[in-house]
Protein backbone atom coordinates (compact mmCIF):
# COMPACT_ATOMS: atom_id res chain seq x y z
CA UNK A 1 0.00 0.00 0.00
CA UNK A 2 1.32 3.22 -1.34
CA UNK A 3 1.10 6.10 1.20
CA UNK A 4 -2.30 7.76 0.44
CA UNK A 5 -4.11 9.29 3.23
CA UNK A 6 -7.43 8.94 1.66
CA UNK A 7 -8.27 6.44 -1.24
CA UNK A 8 -11.94 7.40 -2.67
CA UNK A 9 -13.11 4.22 -4.83
CA UNK A 10 -16.14 4.08 -6.60
CA UNK A 11 -18.13 6.04 -3.63
CA UNK A 12 -21.41 6.37 -4.77
CA UNK A 13 -24.32 8.40 -2.92
CA UNK A 14 -27.96 8.44 -3.07
CA UNK A 15 -30.80 10.08 -1.42
CA UNK A 16 -33.76 7.62 -1.93
CA UNK A 17 -34.04 7.52 -5.89
CA UNK A 18 -32.22 10.60 -6.11
CA UNK A 19 -28.58 9.21 -7.17
CA UNK A 20 -26.75 12.48 -6.16
CA UNK A 21 -22.64 10.53 -6.86
CA UNK A 22 -21.95 8.17 -9.05
CA UNK A 23 -18.52 5.93 -9.17
CA UNK A 24 -16.20 8.64 -7.73
CA UNK A 25 -12.29 7.32 -7.39
CA UNK A 26 -9.90 9.72 -6.54
CA UNK A 27 -6.72 9.36 -3.97
CA UNK A 28 -5.81 12.14 -1.66
CA UNK A 29 -1.49 12.42 -0.83
CA UNK A 30 0.19 14.19 1.94
CA UNK A 31 0.48 17.63 0.81
CA UNK A 32 -2.41 17.98 -1.95
CA UNK A 33 -4.67 21.00 -2.34
CA UNK A 34 -7.43 19.26 -4.32
CA UNK A 35 -9.90 21.89 -5.62
CA UNK A 36 -13.58 20.16 -6.59
CA UNK A 37 -15.10 22.92 -9.05
CA UNK A 38 -18.61 21.86 -10.75
CA UNK A 39 -21.82 23.77 -11.21
CA UNK A 40 -24.29 24.08 -8.55
CA UNK A 41 -26.11 20.58 -7.34
CA UNK A 42 -23.49 18.74 -9.10
CA UNK A 43 -22.85 16.95 -5.87
CA UNK A 44 -19.77 18.48 -4.45
CA UNK A 45 -20.83 19.13 -0.79
CA UNK A 46 -22.18 15.72 -0.95
CA UNK A 47 -18.76 13.90 -1.84
CA UNK A 48 -17.33 16.44 1.44
CA UNK A 49 -19.66 15.13 3.67
CA UNK A 50 -19.51 11.31 2.39
CA UNK A 51 -15.68 11.66 3.20
CA UNK A 52 -15.95 12.81 6.55
CA UNK A 53 -19.13 10.49 6.70
CA UNK A 54 -21.74 13.67 7.71
CA UNK A 55 -23.51 11.65 4.82
CA UNK A 56 -23.61 7.91 4.41
CA UNK A 57 -21.86 6.71 1.19
CA UNK A 58 -24.71 4.20 -0.45
CA UNK A 59 -21.56 2.44 -2.47
CA UNK A 60 -18.01 2.36 -2.66
CA UNK A 61 -15.13 2.46 -0.25
CA UNK A 62 -12.96 5.36 1.46
CA UNK A 63 -9.71 4.09 2.27
CA UNK A 64 -8.44 6.15 5.43
CA UNK A 65 -4.62 5.05 5.40
CA UNK A 66 -5.81 1.84 4.09
CA UNK A 67 -8.56 1.22 5.83
CA UNK A 68 -12.05 1.50 4.70
CA UNK A 69 -14.11 3.99 6.95
CA UNK A 70 -17.14 3.12 5.78
CA UNK A 71 -17.20 -0.34 7.19
CA UNK A 72 -19.02 -1.30 10.27
CA UNK A 73 -17.26 -1.38 14.07
CA UNK A 74 -14.95 1.88 12.64
CA UNK A 75 -14.66 4.54 15.05
CA UNK A 76 -16.23 7.17 13.30
CA UNK A 77 -15.66 10.02 16.04
CA UNK A 78 -11.84 9.22 16.19
CA UNK A 79 -11.78 8.98 12.47
CA UNK A 80 -13.38 13.10 12.14
CA UNK A 81 -11.19 13.79 14.45
CA UNK A 82 -8.34 13.40 12.00
CA UNK A 83 -10.43 14.34 9.20
CA UNK A 84 -10.95 18.27 9.72
CA UNK A 85 -14.08 20.01 8.01
CA UNK A 86 -14.57 24.01 7.58
CA UNK A 87 -18.16 24.65 6.70
CA UNK A 88 -19.81 27.52 4.30
CA UNK A 89 -21.73 28.34 7.23
CA UNK A 90 -18.90 28.49 10.14
CA UNK A 91 -20.96 26.50 12.43
CA UNK A 92 -18.91 27.80 15.00
CA UNK A 93 -20.52 26.66 19.01
CA UNK A 94 -22.44 29.84 19.97
CA UNK A 95 -22.53 29.24 23.17
CA UNK A 96 -18.46 29.62 23.55
CA UNK A 97 -16.00 31.98 23.01
CA UNK A 98 -13.77 32.09 20.04
CA UNK A 99 -10.68 30.54 21.95
CA UNK A 100 -13.57 27.38 23.51
CA UNK A 101 -14.63 26.69 20.59
CA UNK A 102 -11.18 25.72 19.49
CA UNK A 103 -10.55 24.16 22.90
CA UNK A 104 -13.14 21.79 23.41
CA UNK A 105 -12.18 19.36 20.74
CA UNK A 106 -8.73 18.72 22.22
CA UNK A 107 -9.95 18.95 25.75
CA UNK A 108 -12.99 16.31 25.09
CA UNK A 109 -12.22 14.76 22.43
CA UNK A 110 -8.18 13.89 22.68
CA UNK A 111 -8.18 14.76 26.20
CA UNK A 112 -5.49 17.22 26.54
CA UNK A 113 -5.64 19.44 29.51
CA UNK A 114 -6.84 22.52 29.80
CA UNK A 115 -3.41 24.39 29.96
CA UNK A 116 -1.84 22.47 26.57
CA UNK A 117 -5.38 23.00 24.72
CA UNK A 118 -5.18 26.62 25.59
CA UNK A 119 -1.64 26.92 24.35
CA UNK A 120 -2.59 25.04 21.09
CA UNK A 121 -6.05 27.09 20.64
CA UNK A 122 -3.96 30.30 21.09
CA UNK A 123 -1.04 29.34 18.35
CA UNK A 124 -3.52 28.64 15.40
CA UNK A 125 -6.18 31.62 16.41
CA UNK A 126 -3.30 33.47 16.14
CA UNK A 127 -2.06 32.22 13.09
CA UNK A 128 -4.93 32.84 11.43
CA UNK A 129 -5.10 36.46 12.87
CA UNK A 130 -7.32 36.43 15.27
CA UNK A 131 -5.61 36.61 18.58
CA UNK A 132 -7.25 39.61 19.57
CA UNK A 133 -10.73 38.05 19.52
CA UNK A 134 -10.32 35.37 21.55
CA UNK A 135 -12.52 36.01 23.94
CA UNK A 136 -15.52 36.78 21.34
CA UNK A 137 -18.86 35.17 20.84
CA UNK A 138 -19.29 33.99 17.29
CA UNK A 139 -22.26 36.57 17.48
CA UNK A 140 -19.82 39.50 17.90
CA UNK A 141 -18.03 38.45 15.00
CA UNK A 142 -17.97 39.53 11.68
CA UNK A 143 -18.89 36.34 8.87
CA UNK A 144 -14.55 36.34 7.75
CA UNK A 145 -13.17 36.55 11.24
CA UNK A 146 -16.09 33.39 11.84
CA UNK A 147 -14.66 31.48 9.27
CA UNK A 148 -11.01 32.35 10.18
CA UNK A 149 -12.13 31.03 14.04
CA UNK A 150 -13.08 27.74 12.52
CA UNK A 151 -10.53 27.37 10.44
CA UNK A 152 -8.61 27.47 13.87
CA UNK A 153 -10.92 25.44 15.05
CA UNK A 154 -9.97 22.65 12.57
CA UNK A 155 -6.51 23.22 12.66
CA UNK A 156 -6.06 22.99 16.71
CA UNK A 157 -7.46 19.51 16.32
CA UNK A 158 -4.33 18.94 14.20
CA UNK A 159 -5.74 16.98 11.69
CA UNK A 160 -4.62 15.37 8.62
CA UNK A 161 -6.64 16.35 5.89
CA UNK A 162 -8.86 19.46 5.99
CA UNK A 163 -12.12 19.54 3.65
CA UNK A 164 -13.14 23.06 3.37
CA UNK A 165 -16.82 23.06 1.57
CA UNK A 166 -17.19 26.77 -0.07
CA UNK A 167 -15.66 28.22 2.41
CA UNK A 168 -15.96 32.16 1.35
CA UNK A 169 -19.65 31.48 -0.44
CA UNK A 170 -21.35 33.10 2.52
CA UNK A 171 -18.99 36.03 2.91
CA UNK A 172 -19.25 39.61 1.74
CA UNK A 173 -16.86 40.25 -0.83
CA UNK A 174 -14.36 42.44 1.28
CA UNK A 175 -14.17 39.25 4.04
CA UNK A 176 -13.56 36.90 1.40
CA UNK A 177 -9.90 37.69 0.44
CA UNK A 178 -9.08 37.46 4.09
CA UNK A 179 -10.14 33.79 4.53
CA UNK A 180 -8.46 32.98 1.02
CA UNK A 181 -5.11 34.49 2.04
CA UNK A 182 -5.32 32.32 5.42
CA UNK A 183 -5.69 29.38 3.03
CA UNK A 184 -3.27 30.31 0.73
CA UNK A 185 -0.68 30.18 3.70
CA UNK A 186 -1.64 26.97 4.98
CA UNK A 187 -1.66 25.40 1.33
CA UNK A 188 2.07 26.73 1.16
CA UNK A 189 2.66 25.31 4.55
CA UNK A 190 1.80 21.70 2.89
CA UNK A 191 -1.25 21.24 4.82
CA UNK A 192 -3.71 18.64 2.95
CA UNK A 193 -6.83 20.01 2.03
CA UNK A 194 -9.63 19.48 -0.23
CA UNK A 195 -11.12 22.42 -1.21
CA UNK A 196 -14.78 22.94 -2.87
CA UNK A 197 -15.12 26.65 -4.24
CA UNK A 198 -16.18 28.94 -6.35
CA UNK A 199 -13.50 31.14 -6.25
CA UNK A 200 -11.18 30.20 -9.72
CA UNK A 201 -8.45 31.99 -9.03
CA UNK A 202 -7.67 29.98 -5.74
CA UNK A 203 -8.06 26.78 -7.46
CA UNK A 204 -5.62 27.71 -10.37
CA UNK A 205 -3.15 28.83 -8.28
CA UNK A 206 -2.69 26.65 -5.31
CA UNK A 207 -4.33 23.42 -6.26
CA UNK A 208 -1.76 20.91 -6.79
CA UNK A 209 -4.94 19.21 -8.72
CA UNK A 210 -8.36 20.26 -9.89
CA UNK A 211 -11.49 17.94 -9.66
CA UNK A 212 -14.87 18.76 -12.13
CA UNK A 213 -17.81 17.57 -11.51
CA UNK A 214 -20.38 17.12 -13.20
CA UNK A 215 -23.95 15.67 -12.44
CA UNK A 216 -22.52 13.55 -10.03
CA UNK A 217 -19.24 12.24 -11.67
CA UNK A 218 -16.31 13.62 -12.11
CA UNK A 219 -16.04 14.71 -15.50
CA UNK A 220 -12.53 15.62 -15.49
CA UNK A 221 -9.55 15.36 -12.94
CA UNK A 222 -5.96 16.94 -13.59
CA UNK A 223 -3.33 20.07 -12.86
CA UNK A 224 -4.74 23.26 -12.68
CA UNK A 225 -3.03 23.93 -16.52
CA UNK A 226 -4.70 20.49 -17.37
CA UNK A 227 -8.15 21.94 -16.28
CA UNK A 228 -7.84 25.45 -16.76
CA UNK A 229 -5.85 25.85 -19.80
CA UNK A 230 -6.25 22.94 -21.84
CA UNK A 231 -9.67 21.34 -21.38
CA UNK A 232 -10.51 17.79 -22.66
CA UNK A 233 -14.26 17.55 -22.41
CA UNK A 234 -16.78 19.46 -23.36
CA UNK A 235 -18.40 20.01 -20.32
CA UNK A 236 -15.52 21.54 -18.62
CA UNK A 237 -14.95 24.25 -21.37
CA UNK A 238 -18.99 24.94 -21.05
CA UNK A 239 -18.85 25.46 -16.97
CA UNK A 240 -15.61 27.30 -17.25
CA UNK A 241 -16.79 29.25 -20.54
CA UNK A 242 -19.82 30.26 -18.48
CA UNK A 243 -17.74 30.80 -14.94
CA UNK A 244 -15.21 33.20 -16.64
CA UNK A 245 -17.90 35.16 -18.61
CA UNK A 246 -19.72 35.59 -15.22
CA UNK B 1 -63.09 47.69 58.41
CA UNK B 2 -61.38 45.88 55.88
CA UNK B 3 -58.34 46.75 56.68
CA UNK B 4 -58.62 45.62 60.47
CA UNK B 5 -59.82 42.16 59.50
CA UNK B 6 -56.83 42.07 57.79
CA UNK B 7 -54.86 42.67 60.75
CA UNK B 8 -57.30 39.86 62.70
CA UNK B 9 -56.81 37.38 59.93
CA UNK B 10 -52.75 38.11 59.90
CA UNK B 11 -52.38 37.84 64.00
CA UNK B 12 -54.35 34.88 64.39
CA UNK B 13 -53.90 33.10 60.74
CA UNK B 14 -50.29 35.01 59.59
CA UNK B 15 -48.23 31.79 60.61
CA UNK B 16 -50.60 29.03 59.21
CA UNK B 17 -50.53 31.54 56.02
CA UNK B 18 -46.69 31.72 55.68
CA UNK B 19 -46.47 27.85 56.31
CA UNK B 20 -48.70 27.30 54.06
CA UNK B 21 -47.02 29.86 51.48
CA UNK B 22 -43.50 27.95 52.65
CA UNK B 23 -45.18 24.34 51.36
CA UNK B 24 -46.14 26.16 48.30
CA UNK B 25 -42.97 27.18 47.44
CA UNK B 26 -41.25 23.75 48.81
CA UNK B 27 -43.62 21.80 46.52
CA UNK B 28 -43.12 24.28 43.44
CA UNK B 29 -39.21 24.21 43.43
CA UNK B 30 -38.39 21.22 43.80
CA UNK B 31 -41.27 19.75 41.64
CA UNK B 32 -40.02 22.06 38.98
CA UNK B 33 -36.48 20.91 39.42
CA UNK B 34 -37.76 17.15 38.61
CA UNK B 35 -39.51 17.96 36.93
CA UNK B 36 -37.09 19.67 34.46
CA UNK B 37 -34.25 16.24 35.58
CA UNK B 38 -37.65 14.24 34.01
CA UNK B 39 -38.17 16.61 30.94
CA UNK B 40 -34.45 16.37 30.04
CA UNK B 41 -33.96 12.49 30.36
CA UNK B 42 -37.28 12.14 28.08
CA UNK B 43 -36.16 14.50 25.90
CA UNK B 44 -32.97 13.37 25.30
CA UNK B 45 -33.93 9.92 24.83
CA UNK B 46 -36.98 11.09 22.16
CA UNK B 47 -33.89 12.44 20.00
CA UNK B 48 -31.34 10.11 19.90
CA UNK B 49 -30.65 9.26 16.20
CA UNK B 50 -30.78 6.25 15.73
CA UNK B 51 -28.90 4.95 11.95
CA UNK B 52 -28.85 2.54 9.71
CA UNK B 53 -25.48 1.31 11.25
CA UNK B 54 -27.14 0.92 14.70
CA UNK B 55 -27.79 -2.66 16.03
CA UNK B 56 -30.84 -3.71 15.75
CA UNK B 57 -31.87 -4.49 19.42
CA UNK B 58 -31.28 -0.98 20.06
CA UNK B 59 -33.39 0.17 17.66
CA UNK B 60 -36.04 -2.00 19.35
CA UNK B 61 -35.22 -1.04 23.21
CA UNK B 62 -34.99 2.55 22.03
CA UNK B 63 -38.21 2.44 20.22
CA UNK B 64 -40.00 0.71 22.92
CA UNK B 65 -39.14 3.65 25.84
CA UNK B 66 -39.77 5.66 23.35
CA UNK B 67 -43.17 4.25 22.94
CA UNK B 68 -43.32 4.72 26.58
CA UNK B 69 -42.49 7.91 27.16
CA UNK B 70 -44.68 9.05 24.21
CA UNK B 71 -47.75 7.53 26.01
CA UNK B 72 -46.68 9.17 29.39
CA UNK B 73 -46.27 12.77 27.73
CA UNK B 74 -49.90 12.02 26.70
CA UNK B 75 -51.63 11.11 29.62
CA UNK B 76 -50.33 13.80 31.80
CA UNK B 77 -50.62 16.88 29.42
CA UNK B 78 -53.81 15.70 28.59
CA UNK B 79 -55.46 15.60 31.75
CA UNK B 80 -55.85 18.30 34.96
CA UNK B 81 -53.33 17.58 37.58
CA UNK B 82 -56.40 17.82 40.15
CA UNK B 83 -57.39 14.87 38.67
CA UNK B 84 -54.09 13.00 38.75
CA UNK B 85 -53.30 14.43 42.41
CA UNK B 86 -56.47 12.16 43.42
CA UNK B 87 -55.50 9.13 41.05
CA UNK B 88 -52.15 8.80 41.93
CA UNK B 89 -53.00 9.48 45.91
CA UNK B 90 -56.05 7.01 45.75
CA UNK B 91 -54.69 4.92 43.79
CA UNK B 92 -51.60 4.41 46.19
CA UNK B 93 -53.43 4.09 48.62
CA UNK B 94 -55.66 1.53 46.83
CA UNK B 95 -52.22 -0.71 46.39
CA UNK B 96 -51.65 -0.25 50.74
CA UNK B 97 -49.34 2.52 50.24
CA UNK B 98 -50.24 5.66 52.43
CA UNK B 99 -47.83 8.09 50.64
CA UNK B 100 -46.78 11.02 53.06
CA UNK B 101 -48.23 13.94 52.44
CA UNK B 102 -44.69 15.66 50.74
CA UNK B 103 -44.08 12.67 48.86
CA UNK B 104 -47.40 12.80 47.17
CA UNK B 105 -47.37 16.28 46.63
CA UNK B 106 -43.31 16.39 44.84
CA UNK B 107 -44.73 12.94 42.90
CA UNK B 108 -47.67 14.50 41.51
CA UNK B 109 -46.21 17.57 40.60
CA UNK B 110 -43.01 16.30 39.17
CA UNK B 111 -44.42 14.13 37.25
CA UNK B 112 -46.70 16.62 36.02
CA UNK B 113 -44.04 19.13 34.98
CA UNK B 114 -41.84 16.42 33.91
CA UNK B 115 -44.46 15.58 30.88
CA UNK B 116 -44.02 19.44 29.85
CA UNK B 117 -41.09 19.60 30.06
CA UNK B 118 -40.70 16.78 27.84
CA UNK B 119 -41.93 18.34 25.08
CA UNK B 120 -40.11 21.63 25.98
CA UNK B 121 -36.53 19.94 26.03
CA UNK B 122 -37.32 18.14 23.16
CA UNK B 123 -38.50 21.15 21.19
CA UNK B 124 -35.65 22.90 22.28
CA UNK B 125 -33.33 20.42 21.29
CA UNK B 126 -35.11 20.50 17.73
CA UNK B 127 -34.74 24.28 17.12
CA UNK B 128 -30.85 24.36 17.38
CA UNK B 129 -29.52 24.78 14.48
CA UNK B 130 -28.09 21.49 12.37
CA UNK B 131 -24.94 23.19 11.87
CA UNK B 132 -23.88 23.21 15.05
CA UNK B 133 -24.46 19.13 15.31
CA UNK B 134 -22.35 18.88 12.18
CA UNK B 135 -19.45 21.69 13.43
CA UNK B 136 -19.54 19.00 16.61
CA UNK B 137 -19.61 15.97 14.47
CA UNK B 138 -16.43 17.23 12.54
CA UNK B 139 -14.20 17.78 15.24
CA UNK B 140 -15.02 14.36 16.59
CA UNK B 141 -17.76 14.42 19.09
CA UNK B 142 -19.99 11.51 19.76
CA UNK B 143 -23.52 12.67 19.93
CA UNK B 144 -23.54 12.24 23.84
CA UNK B 145 -20.91 15.51 24.00
CA UNK B 146 -22.59 16.83 21.27
CA UNK B 147 -25.42 17.17 23.38
CA UNK B 148 -24.02 18.05 26.50
CA UNK B 149 -21.25 20.49 25.60
CA UNK B 150 -23.17 22.49 22.70
CA UNK B 151 -26.74 20.98 21.85
CA UNK B 152 -28.32 21.57 25.70
CA UNK B 153 -26.17 24.08 26.74
CA UNK B 154 -27.59 26.38 24.03
CA UNK B 155 -31.61 24.59 24.37
CA UNK B 156 -31.53 25.67 27.92
CA UNK B 157 -30.74 29.00 27.10
CA UNK B 158 -33.99 28.92 24.71
CA UNK B 159 -35.91 26.96 26.93
CA UNK B 160 -35.69 29.23 30.25
CA UNK B 161 -38.18 31.67 29.72
CA UNK B 162 -40.58 27.72 29.66
CA UNK B 163 -38.70 26.83 32.86
CA UNK B 164 -39.65 30.37 34.70
CA UNK B 165 -42.84 29.56 33.12
CA UNK B 166 -43.55 26.25 34.81
CA UNK B 167 -42.13 27.14 38.01
CA UNK B 168 -44.66 30.40 38.18
CA UNK B 169 -47.35 27.61 36.98
CA UNK B 170 -46.60 24.95 39.85
CA UNK B 171 -46.58 27.89 42.47
CA UNK B 172 -49.82 28.63 41.08
CA UNK B 173 -51.32 25.04 40.72
CA UNK B 174 -50.00 23.46 43.57
CA UNK B 175 -53.55 24.80 44.96
CA UNK B 176 -54.95 21.99 43.54
CA UNK B 177 -53.46 19.59 46.31
CA UNK B 178 -56.16 21.26 48.93
CA UNK B 179 -58.09 17.67 46.97
CA UNK B 180 -56.08 15.49 48.90
CA UNK B 181 -56.10 17.80 51.78
CA UNK B 182 -52.21 18.85 51.83
CA UNK B 183 -51.58 22.22 53.66
CA UNK B 184 -50.31 25.09 51.30
CA UNK B 185 -51.10 28.36 50.40
CA UNK B 186 -54.68 28.34 48.94
CA UNK B 187 -55.48 25.58 51.91
CA UNK B 188 -54.44 27.64 54.46
CA UNK B 189 -56.58 30.54 53.24
CA UNK B 190 -59.58 28.49 53.14
CA UNK B 191 -58.82 27.45 56.53
CA UNK B 192 -58.07 30.65 57.85
CA UNK B 193 -61.34 32.01 56.02
CA UNK B 194 -64.10 28.51 56.97
CA UNK B 195 -62.90 29.63 60.70
CA UNK B 196 -63.72 32.48 60.75
CA UNK B 197 -66.41 33.18 58.66
CA UNK B 198 -64.36 36.25 56.50
CA UNK B 199 -63.67 35.45 52.92
CA UNK B 200 -62.54 38.69 51.30
CA UNK B 201 -59.78 39.47 53.09
CA UNK B 202 -57.85 35.80 53.64
CA UNK B 203 -58.40 35.47 50.00
CA UNK B 204 -56.95 38.81 49.61
CA UNK B 205 -54.20 38.24 51.80
CA UNK B 206 -52.83 34.89 50.05
CA UNK B 207 -53.69 36.40 46.26
CA UNK B 208 -50.77 39.28 47.48
CA UNK B 209 -48.51 36.46 48.26
CA UNK B 210 -48.94 34.11 45.54
CA UNK B 211 -48.24 37.44 43.50
CA UNK B 212 -45.08 38.36 45.63
CA UNK B 213 -43.56 34.84 45.21
CA UNK B 214 -44.51 34.57 41.59
CA UNK B 215 -43.15 38.29 40.64
CA UNK B 216 -39.73 37.32 43.18
CA UNK B 217 -39.25 34.03 40.91
CA UNK B 218 -40.02 36.10 37.00
CA UNK B 219 -36.90 38.08 37.91
CA UNK B 220 -34.55 36.01 39.46
CA UNK B 221 -35.11 33.77 35.72
CA UNK B 222 -35.09 37.22 34.12
CA UNK B 223 -31.51 37.71 36.23
CA UNK B 224 -30.41 34.07 35.45
CA UNK B 225 -31.29 34.75 31.46
CA UNK B 226 -28.68 37.51 31.18
CA UNK B 227 -26.14 35.36 33.09
CA UNK B 228 -26.29 32.84 30.98
CA UNK B 229 -25.69 35.31 28.03
CA UNK B 230 -22.58 36.92 29.28
CA UNK B 231 -21.23 39.89 28.91
CA UNK B 232 -22.59 42.18 25.69
CA UNK B 233 -18.86 43.36 24.65
CA UNK B 234 -15.96 41.10 24.76
CA UNK B 235 -12.21 41.97 25.95
CA UNK B 236 -9.88 42.51 23.26
CA UNK B 237 -6.87 39.95 24.23
CA UNK B 238 -4.07 41.96 24.69
CA UNK B 239 -0.82 41.21 22.54
CA UNK B 240 0.74 40.48 25.96
CA UNK B 241 2.50 37.69 24.93
CA UNK B 242 4.41 37.78 28.14
CA UNK B 243 1.66 37.08 30.31
CA UNK B 244 0.93 34.21 28.52
CA UNK B 245 3.80 32.15 28.25
CA UNK B 246 4.46 33.29 32.16
CA UNK B 247 1.09 30.87 32.60
CA UNK B 248 -0.69 34.75 33.52
CA UNK B 249 -3.76 33.12 31.38
CA UNK B 250 -6.14 35.77 31.72
CA UNK B 251 -10.30 34.48 31.30
CA UNK B 252 -12.29 37.50 30.90
CA UNK B 253 -13.36 38.25 34.27
CA UNK B 254 -17.17 38.28 35.46
CA UNK B 255 -19.40 41.39 34.05
CA UNK B 256 -15.94 43.07 33.20
CA UNK B 257 -16.38 45.45 30.70
CA UNK B 258 -13.52 47.26 28.49
CA UNK B 259 -14.81 49.65 26.22
CA UNK B 260 -12.97 49.18 22.92
N1 LIG C 1 -30.16 15.50 2.32
C1 LIG C 1 -30.50 15.45 1.00
N2 LIG C 1 -31.62 14.80 0.62
C2 LIG C 1 -31.95 14.75 -0.69
N3 LIG C 1 -31.26 15.30 -1.67
C3 LIG C 1 -30.13 15.94 -1.36
C4 LIG C 1 -29.69 16.07 -0.01
N4 LIG C 1 -28.55 16.77 0.01
C5 LIG C 1 -28.28 17.08 -1.27
N5 LIG C 1 -29.23 16.58 -2.09
C6 LIG C 1 -29.24 16.71 -3.56
O1 LIG C 1 -28.00 16.31 -4.04
C7 LIG C 1 -27.63 17.07 -5.17
C8 LIG C 1 -26.21 17.58 -4.98
O2 LIG C 1 -26.19 18.49 -3.90
P1 LIG C 1 -24.87 19.16 -3.37
O3 LIG C 1 -25.25 20.00 -2.24
O4 LIG C 1 -23.86 18.09 -3.14
O5 LIG C 1 -24.44 20.05 -4.60
P2 LIG C 1 -23.25 21.08 -4.70
O6 LIG C 1 -22.44 20.68 -5.85
O7 LIG C 1 -22.57 21.20 -3.38
O8 LIG C 1 -24.00 22.43 -5.02
P3 LIG C 1 -23.68 23.93 -4.56
O9 LIG C 1 -22.59 24.43 -5.44
O10 LIG C 1 -24.96 24.66 -4.80
O11 LIG C 1 -23.32 23.88 -3.12
C9 LIG C 1 -28.65 18.17 -5.32
O12 LIG C 1 -29.51 17.81 -6.37
C10 LIG C 1 -29.40 18.14 -4.02
O13 LIG C 1 -30.73 18.45 -4.21
MG1 LIG D 1 -22.49 22.75 -1.87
Amino acid sequence: MSEHILEIRHLSKSFGANTVLRDISFTVDRGDVICIIGASGSGKSTLLRCINLLETPSGGEILFHGTDITKERVNIPAYRAKVGMVFQNFNLFTNMTALKNCMIGMTKVQKKDKMTAEKTARYYLDKVGMSPYIHAKPRQLSGGQKQRVAIARALAMEPEVLLFDEPTSALDPQMVGEVLTVMRNLAKEGMTMIVVTHEMAFARDVSSRVVFMHNGVICEQGTPQDIFINPQKQETKDFLARFLNG
Amino acid sequence: MFFQRVQNILANYGMTLLRGAGVTLLIATLSTFFGCIIGYIVGIIQTIPVGRRDHPAKKAVLGVVRAILRAYVEVFRGTPMMVQAGFIYYGFLYAGVSLPWLAAALLIVSINTGAYMAETVRGGILSIDEGQTEGAKAIGMTHFQTMLYVILPQATRNILPQIGNNLIINIKDTCVLSVISIVELFFAAKTAAGATYTYFEPYTISMVMYLIMTLFFSRLLRWMEKKMDGPQVYDLATTDTLAHTSGMISYPGKGRKEEE
